[in-house]
């Protein structure tokens, strides 16, 4: 394909251009908390946790192409993680988090040895069926002394009973949250205080989840991941240990979608199988759904692909009633009588598996470098190699699903 | 009293409630719609009487402000402006469950009817000139969603919430909305949780507690049963069935009740309940104490009348939540609804006996000139919630501060109101922290199916008033 | 004992569901070696039109007959427009069409139809509750040895029976039939030998989502209401019992259902504490990993299937 310009990698042009975008996400990030109302932090909230969820989501299906529509239920995991520790046994909400991520960690290892013996479609029906089974395992009378079964907690059993565990609540209320003496937000009980709070928590968490995910695809473990998920039997072959890779990489993907549980425990002061649909099988199809939409197998597919996702729900929220639909669009939408949301996106997924598979930035990629092509480094220098290769989307016989 | 309903005045109820029930992520917000369903309307009727509408200003009287609990304003985010006074408009914000499932058709009405009442107190100028606006944001049942629901009309200037659905989604506010003294009035369920006052003055709930509903029917079957019942417990496994059946396991012993079974069902399963009620027929209850939800209380009720037919010589007593009690899922199970006993608070609007009380022809009159004549049946529930909250700002206009934030929950909680849409000596009571809940008097009532299919209910006793404290 | 032969009654009717939405999933995977995903909520929509066609006054049995009808056009749609076209890109895009329709044809029921559960005589239908195909007063059963037997549940069972000795009969002494196993062994020889592979699929699609229809239809007779997650955990129970018969063998997969049926409402029964109703899904859980573990060809599947 012709490009107006190349530009090297490594080169000044291609850092100068990484620069600019760089500073325009930085900007944008920073820009929402200062400048926006607690209305829309609140929405860049449920994008962030979203959107680390669907990151964690893509480290095992866009890259590793081993499917899950359970990712739920690691979500789920964080969430209780962060509702047990702090109502029962009075930890400081801050724990919870690495806590959340070790324990969805050991269940993700857990999860993946039977995975690994079991192939694409047949591992989305074990998965879905895991993502079924996780609310039912919150309301199981076995362990309802832990999670509080089907009400939830905090209840009347646990430590904290009348406030939710929003952070800095278990002893008295944190009113300042201070950093050596300074003091971002200010006083912490103001909706948009609060909201920046929060916000910058679930920020934290999405550039977390991003830079491992980062860290983790540009290595060597990210190398044997695309092999897996191109050719299993070619990967085995090069010496690509698969269970121990699956395993690995299962781990770090629930772990990684349990922080954002956390964040969604926090914001809501309560947990219950019925109150937080993002742990709900519901949830795993919506990551599932965003990821795909936004490019699986890239770094920043999920991130936009959410981003996407909450602003178009926001924004047709109401169409159920007629009058809020735009005049120019009603005819198209006026005789549903639910919001059209859903059913923009499914369409929407139908047409990108048609037309552009990568999703966004797949598209996004092939018309920029219409534009800007950058050139990879010559073979032997450090870097990766260019590995999104379509495989997972084009015919492989080699995968063995069916025969 | 004894109230019949033909099978037409189905045809016209129970939208909300059964709706609502249908829904798999119903919990105790299902009890919104119970208060709706027993306020229910019959359509035909309302354009029948249209002629009998203004019998205004029965508007009940409210208590001058008592000067018992008062609130501390001082830990307040900011002081001045809960004692701010509010003049030309005051702002209620919400969040409902709009869209997102089945929750949204389900409580659909409940928004109708409180933006028809505020309507109606607007015309009427309940306020003085003090206009009434309300913005009812969709959290579509989902707790993540509720904070930026709320945080969004804080930032538009709301004073007071009220009628927000969903235990989770109230307690996901309820520290914010208590930090900044911002009322939460009138959360529309009925768990324990909102009786908490010393911790949580500024947050209200306005439906019966669960335990008190527990509580009139253990009374009642201990009534019916002197020696002692043997009961089995059905019950939805979530929060509303959980705090309700763990109610009435706590009184059974007080009451001579011995508890044989439970067996639950989950709000999500879609089969019909057979195995549950199989287990339950094997043990011979003499009472089922069931707590479904929705098209669940259907397919219960059929499969019940099944294993009664299953079981000669087995009949048991049934007692339904109020709300399963619409005419719609009762008519809807036919036969198999025959003898079953339930409670209600509010006059059955769909019952043309009713239909000439002036409250009720009233109200009737009033939805249909707004063009709700349709789901009148239904929006009973948010026609009384912004009911009680503009009957609370009257009370507050009326006190010696003037409305302010503050003077709005003061009245809240020092506040007797008698609703225009409840039984004869249902009294609406908060009194600071000796009783914090707003609606505890029930009726018990018994279901009759006739020959024809049509249903009635019969009062069983008082109005039970012993748990008003 | 009655209650031990009750529980065991109530299971072969709940599994006698499963039964129909496994064999959709078996005819499909015959043919094109995919699981629907959409199998499920294509049943919904049908389950939807056949009360729709209740409240146009339709008796039941000829609306069951339309609503399989309308199955049949929409399972060889989806094979024709969206199947096809995709399936030579790679499983995974024809796993994730799946998801997309299934998310769509939900959405979609709730935009015609509202959320709410039908029939509802607050949105105005007609009917009191949805169609039964047969009696289902309280008094239509047979109480030997005090065991409740419902002719609704027996009618279901048999219907379940009639249908697969149809399919075996479609499958092995038919020409299409014979087209069918040629195309599932090997869809390119069977090219070669001028069988009209296209046609083959396109039929078996749409029998399997016509047979799904069925199962909608049944499920919402049961409940006596349709709503939309009427299919969502049917569906699971399904996929159990199509794993535990093997993927492709529509035998295996009505004797799947009913064990699947049986074994959840034993296990609940006799183990409330530990099974209970909460976890009859964990259960089928339990059966879907174990099946795929340790025998992925299911109990009655050729070797074929293997390899999972």
């Amino acid at each position: 394909m012709k490009s107006l310009v190349s530009i090297r990698e490594g080169g000044l042009a291609s850092w100068a251009l990484r620069l600019v975008a760089a500073a325009f996400v930085i900007g944008l990030v920073f820009w929402v908390p200062t400048s926006a109302g607690a209305g829309l932090i609140s929405t860049a909230i449920e994008a962030l946790t979203l959107m680390s969820a669907a990151m964690a989501l893509n480290l095992i299906l866009g890259y590793t192409g081993q499917i899950s529509i359970g990712h739920s239920a690691f979500l789920g995991i964080g969430a209780y993680t962060t509702g047990i520790f702090v109502s029962r046994w009075g930890f400081s909400p801050w724990l919870t988090f690495p806590i959340a991520f070790l324990i969805a960690f050991v269940v993700g290892v857990i999860v993946s040895f039977p995975a690994s013996r079991i192939k694409g479609v047949y591992l989305a029906l074990v998965t879905l069926a895991l993502g079924l089974v996780f609310p039912q395992l919150l309301t199981w009378k076995k362990l309802s002394w832990l999670t509080g079964g089907g009400a939830g907690l905090p209840n009347k059993d646990s430590q904290l009973q009348t406030t939710g565990f929003n952070i800095g609540r278990k002893e008295g209320q944190m009113l300042h949250f201070e950093i050596f003496g300074w003091d971002p937000f200010g006083d912490l009980r103001r909706p948009d205080n609060k909201a920046a709070f929060w916000y910058w928590i679930a920020a934290g968490v999405a550039v977390i989840v991003y830079l491992v995910c980062r860290g983790v695809v540009k290595s060597r473990v990210g190398r044997s991941m695309v092999a897996i998920r191109d050719n299993e039997t070619a990967a085995a072959v090069m010496g690509v240990n698969l269970v121990k890779t699956k395993a690995m990489v299962f781990g770090l993907s629930a772990g990684l979608c349990a922080l954002p549980g956390c964040v969604v425990a926090i914001k809501i002061g309560s947990v219950s199988p019925e109150g937080i649909t993002s742990l709900t099988v519901k949830g795993a199809i919506t990551f599932l759904i965003v990821m795909v939409i936004g490019g699986a197998g890239s770094l920043w597919g999920p991130i936009i692909g959410a981003a996407l996702y909450v602003f178009v729900t926001e924004k047709t929220g109401e169409w159920a009633n007629d009058d809020a639909i735009p005049a120019l669009i009603r005819p198209l939408f006026a005789w549903a009588k639910v919001p059209p949301g859903d059913g923009i996106f499914a369409v929407l997924l139908i047409l990108l598996m048609f037309v552009a598979p990568r999703g966004i930035v797949g598209v996004w990629n092939q018309y920029s470098s219409r534009i800007v092509r950058v050139l990879p480094r010559p073979a032997g220098a450090v870097g990766p190699a260019p590995m999104a290769t379509a495989a997972m989307f084009t015919v492989t016989d080699s995968e063995g699903e069916h025969e | 009293m004894k109230r019949t309903r033909g099978l037409a005045a189905a045809i016209a109820a129970g939208v909300l409630l059964i709706a609502a029930c249908s829904d798999d992520k119903t919990t105790d917000s299902t009890t919104a719609p119970s208060t709706g369903d027993t306020v229910a309307v019959e359509t035909t009727v309302a354009t029948d009487d249209s002629t009998a509408e203004t019998v205004a200003d029965t508007t009940p009287v409210t208590d001058p402000v008592a000067a018992g609990w008062t609130v501390d304003t001082d830990n307040c985010v900011d002081p001045a402006a809960a004692n701010a006074p509010i003049e030309g408009t005051i702002k209620i914000g919400s969040a409902m469950p709009l869209s997102g499932g089945a929750a949204a058709a389900a409580f659909a009405p409940v928004k109708d009817g409180f933006e028809a009442y505020i309507k109606y107190a607007n015309e009427k100028g309940l306020l003085g000139d003090i206009n009434i606006e309300v913005t009812i944001e969709d959290d579509q049942y989902n707790a993540e969603l509720t904070p930026g629901a709320v945080a969004k009309q804080i930032d538009a200037g709301v004073n007071i919430f009220s009628g927000i659905i969903g235990s989770p989604n109230n307690l996901a506010v309820r520290d914010t909305l208590n930090d900044n003294c911002i009322p939460q009035l009138a959360a529309l369920t009925g768990s324990p949780a909102w009786g908490e006052v010393a911790d949580y003055p500024w947050t209200i709930g306005q439906l019966v507690p669960y335990p008190v509903e527990s509580a009139v029917y253990a009374a009642q079957i201990a009534e019916l049963y002197p020696d002692g019942a043997k009961v089995s417990l059905f019950h939805v496994n979530n929060e509303f069935g959980q705090y309700y059946v763990e109610a009435f396991k706590e009184l059974a012993d007080q009451y001579g009740i011995e508890i044989i079974g439970e067996e639950t069902v989950e709000a999500t399963d879609s089969n019909p309940p057979t195995a549950q009620i199989t287990n339950i027929a094997a043990a011979k209850p003499d009472v089922i104490m069931a707590v479904p939800l929705g098209a669940q209380c259907i397919s219960f009720l059929n499969e019940v009348a099944n294993a009664k037919a299953a079981n000669p010589g087995w009949t048991p007593a049934t007692f339904l939540t109020n709300t399963c009690a619409s005419s719609l899922i009762l008519g809807a199970s036919g036969q198999a609804a025959n003898g079953l006993y339930t409670s209600s608070n509010l006059i059955d609007v769909v019952d043309p006996a009713n239909a000439a009380l002036p409250n009720v022809a009233e109200y009737l009159a009033y939805m249909g000139s707004v063009g709700k004549s349709d789901v009148a049946a239904t929006a009973g529930a948010g026609w009384t919630t912004a009911e009680v909250t503009v009957a609370i700002l009257k009370q507050a206009q009326a006190s010696p501060e003037g409305l302010t934030q503050a003077s709005i929950i003061k009245a809240a909680r020092n506040f007797t109101y008698t609703p225009t849409l409840g039984l004869p000596g249902v009294e609406f009571k908060m009194n600071g922290e000796e009783d914090p809940y707003l609606a505890e008097s029930l009726v018990v009532r018994q279901y009759a199916v006739a020959a024809d299919g049509s249903g009635t209910f019969t009062d069983i006793g008082d109005l039970i008033t012993e748990f008003e404290s | 004992m009655a209650l031990f032969f009750q529980r065991l009654v109530d299971g072969m009717s709940y599994g006698s569901v499963y039964a129909l939405i496994a064999l959709g999933l078996v005819i499909v995977y015959r043919g094109t070696g995919h699981l629907n995903f959409a199998q499920g909520e294509m049943a919904l929509f049908c389950a939807y039109f056949v009360y729709q066609f209740g409240e146009w006054r339709i008796p039941v049995w000829p609306a069951m007959f339309l609503g399989m009808g309308v199955g049949f056009l929409l399972g060889s749609a989806t094979e024709v427009a969206l199947v096809r076209p995709i399936s030579k890109r790679s499983p995974f895009a024809v796993f994730i069409v799946t998801i997309g329709l299934f998310t769509f044809l939900n959405w979609l029921d709730g935009a015609i139809w509202g959320n709410q559960q039908l029939p509802n005589s607050g949105v105005g239908s007609k009917q009191l509750s949805y169609p039964s195909l047969f009696p289902n007063d309280p008094q239509d059963q047979w109480l030997p040895f005090g065991v409740s037997i419902r002719y609704e549940r027996v009618g279901i069972l048999v219907l379940v029976l009639v249908l697969t000795g149809l399919l075996f009969l479609l499958f092995n002494k038919t020409k299409f039939g014979l087209s069918m196993r040629a195309v599932a062994s090997n869809a390119e020889s069977a090219k070669l030998a001028g069988i009209r592979t296209n046609r083959v699929l396109m039929m078996s699609w749409g029998l399997a989502a016509a047979i799904g229809a069925l199962g909608g239809v049944v499920q919402a007779g049961l409940n006596g209401n349709v709503n939309l997650g009427l299919m969502f955990t049917v569906f699971i129970y399904g996929s159990a019992a199509a794993t535990l018969g093997g993927f492709d063998s529509p035998g295996g997969a009505v004797i799947g259902g009913l064990m699947i049926g049986v074994i959840e409402n034993l296990a609940s029964g006799y183990l409330p504490k530990w099974v209970g109703q909460e976890m009859k899904l964990g259960v089928a859980f339990v059966v879907i990993l174990a099946v795929l573990l340790v025998k992925p060809s299911g109990l009655f599947g050729t070797a074929k299937v293997e390899r999972v």
